[in-house]
């Protein structure tokens, strides 16, 4: 490891790299602090603009947006009562009863403080946890890496939505738009219906561009005009935060850096299942039990560092296995590819001082956040009420203009409105749109694994029960779907009423 | 004009519709899968030589998404065979019309790009198709997104070098 820290650090520190990850770190702030803007869409509308970077300032860029979107929903959330962002919504049971008792700045300042030792303390993990991964994964052959891919889809098919059933059908429609284009090992085209542009397949940016970022423009019209408009409450305090205050800070932040960091190894969870189950767990092992809800700063400090923990963690399985730990660092994995660098060991071994810049940017990206939230945190505070009828049909200029430029032609911009319209068809199902991501991403890595193995054991399945690690991944799916469905029926058993309604 | 929307769209928000989730999807996607194996053959060539060739990994999808449909629609009959109540999804009309509007704001910015071959005509339309839908009446937010909508073009012209 060593020997690859003080070549990636002269990689890393240079100017070009550090204006990338303030640029995308305000950027990061800037859309989570607005309500109904994710990070997962920030990153979709500013993936085409690294399209012309090379490795290390794209990912320096993208992880400031990936980052600092965790520190920014927590601004709204407290500000106005409305999460900025999914996962900043256990921070506002607290975060904004501090903010009505005068203390708002200080509120956010805990939240600030918190994210960056998550994010610190994700980052490091991601340093020593992430080269002993891949050298597992260096002993993964063809099949292992079938059911690798597998055993990710199933999990976030079964997390991502209602019904884990709803969720493998979405699965295999991501899996099967990934189809669509030349064979991977025979050239062929499939699914092209004669149209030449569709023989190269459908680029990943466009689609998610349609999938993620227009269908939340066309879902505006599920908002009344009310809650379009938002005014946030000033910041009068001094932002003071007592010694006794950092004090009982210090274990709930430290143990929600450590769920976070668990959670998201695993694929499929996030940054919100992280923030509630650190928040539950802060609520369980505090001496002031009786503060949650009303303005607990551990509170605060549970939910935002263990939501900010995850950003280094969900990197560890993308790196090493290629199999992305949620939807955003999915999008991160098109911005890897395109600079020729596939995960796995070999990443670590002929990349490894791209990739150790990669991970030691990473602390960095947390320090400038730190370091932007206590100059700017104002500003991002007035962000939160600009009104949507300005933001959304910039967004949607933006999306045109992104889809536009990854190929330089208005047929990727026609793509991108045909999966806005699945979007929404699949919205009115309950569809989770999450696994057609996946589907998207891990589509020719799994179909070729699965080949691949087939052809090396002359059509036999057997192939995929020839080895310890196959058994292994099949265990572990199994442990994953048992768990999920018991999941899924205890959360059933308390509804008493059936009818799901739509709003 | 505004009185006669108000009223249209007070009539059209009580009018919904209740939609059986799962044996749609069921439903849906069980004929997707059967048209997508219909129309492999036709779809995906292949080489005789092959041991696996390019229909196989789609095939199995299909398969699975069918399995998967068919698993869904049992559990929804047995419901109804067992008077169980089934999960429903409620579609409010009022909704649905605004969504379409949307979709035909982005769909004639899309067009508009296109023919003219200039992108900044689009946003332009855009920009002023949405603040009409939203019913804005300040100007000055008419000059900002105008003028946003304008400095994106722009700044991903000259400064990307993005030519549309």
């Amino acid at each position: 490891m060593l020997q690859h820290i003080i070549p990636a650090s002269g990689l890393l520190f240079t100017l070009q790299n550090i204006l990338w990850i303030n640029i995308g770190v305000f950027i990061g702030a800037v859309f989570a602090a607005i309500p109904g803007l994710t990070v997962i869409l920030c990153v979709i509308l500013f993936l085409p603009v690294t399209y012309s970077m090379s490795a290390i300032p794209g990912m320096m860029f993208l992880l400031g947006i990936y980052c600092a979107g965790g520190y920014g929903g927590s601004v709204s959330a407290i500000l106005i009562n409305t999460p900025g962002t999914p996962h900043a919504a256990a921070t506002m049971l607290d975060g904004h009863p501090l903010s009505k008792q005068g203390r708002t700045k200080a509120a956010l300042k805990i939240a600030l403080y918190a994210s960056t030792f998550g994010g610190v303390f994700s980052a490091l993990a991601l340093l020593f946890l992430g080269p002993q991964v891949a050298k597992f994964a260096a002993q993964l052959g063809t099949p292992e890496c079938f059911m690798v891919c597998v055993f990710g889809l199933t999990i976030i098919a079964g997390v991502s939505g209602k019904s884990m059933i709803r969720g493998i059908i979405a699965a295999c429609l991501g899996l099967l738009i990934s189809c669509i284009g030349s064979d991977p090992m025979t050239s062929y085209d499939r699914f092209t219906f004669g149209v030449g542009r569709l023989y190269l397949g459908l680029d990943l940016a466009v689609c998610l561009i349609g999938l993620f970022a227009l269908v939340e423009i066309v879902s505006r019209a599920e908002k009344k005009p009310e809650e379009l408009h938002m005014d946030t409450s000033k910041m009068h305090d001094n932002g003071l935060i007592t010694k006794a205050e950092y004090k009982r800070m210090a274990r709930p932040t430290l143990l929600g850096s450590l769920i976070g960091v668990i959670v998201g190894i695993i694929p499929g969870t996030g940054a919100s299942e992280a923030s509630w189950f650190s928040y539950s767990q802060a609520r369980n092992m505090s001496k002031h039990k009786e503060e949650f809800g009303h303005g607990s700063v551990e509170g605060v400090a549970a939910a935002e560092s263990a939501n900010n923990a995850v950003t280094g963690a969900t990197l560890i399985p993308l790196l090493t296995l290629g199999i992305p730990g949620d939807g955003t660092v999915a999008i991160m994995l098109s911005a890897l590819m395109i600079n020729g660098l596939n995960p796995g060991l070999s990443l670590f071994t002929t990349q490894g001082d791209i990739m150790y810049a990669i991970m030691l940017g990473l602390i960095l990206v947390n320090i400038f956040m730190l370091l932007q939230g206590k100059i700017l945190t104002p500003l991002f505070a007035k962000v939160v009420s600009i009104p949507q009828e300005i933001l959304t049909p910039i967004i949607v200029i933006f999306c045109f203009a992104g889809a536009y430029s990854v190929n330089k032609n208005y047929f990727d911009v026609a793509v991108a409105l045909v999966f806005c319209v699945l979007a929404w068809l699949l919205r009115k199902l309950d569809m989770p749109p999450v696994p057609i991501l996946l589907g998207l991403v891990l589509g020719k890595m799994t179909e070729t694994n699965f080949r691949r193995a087939l052809l090396i054991s002359n059509g036999s399945p057997k192939i995929f029960v020839s080895s310890v690690y196959c058994w292994i991944f099949i265990a572990l799916i199994a442990v994953a779907v048992f768990t999920i469905l018991r999941g899924k029926v205890k959360e059933k058993k308390p509804q008493a009423e059936p009818v799901t309604k739509e709003e | 004009m505004k009185d006669k929307l108000d009223k249209l769209g007070a009539r059209l928000q009580t009018k919904e519709i209740r939609i059986p989730v799962d044996l749609t999807v069921g439903i849906l996607f069980f004929l997707l899968g059967g048209v997508v194996l219909l129309i492999m053959p036709q779809q995906v060539a292949i080489s005789e030589r092959d041991v696996v060739n390019g229909r196989a990994f789609p095939r199995l999808l299909m398969v699975l998404m069918m399995f998967c449909c068919a698993l869904l629609v049992g559990k929804e009959i047995y419901k109804i065979a067992k008077k169980q109540p089934l999960e429903y999804k409620t579609v409010n009309l009022l909704v649905e019309i605004k969504a379409l509007i949307i979709l035909a704001i982005l769909i004639i910015s899309y067009l508009l790009a296109k023919w003219t071959d200039l992108f900044v005509v689009g946003a332009v339309f855009c920009a002023l198709a949405f603040l009409i839908y939203f019913r804005c009446k300040k100007p000055s937010y008419y000059v900002i997104t105008v003028g946003m909508a304008v400095g994106i073009w722009a700044a991903f012209r000259f400064l990307l070098n993005v030519r549309f």
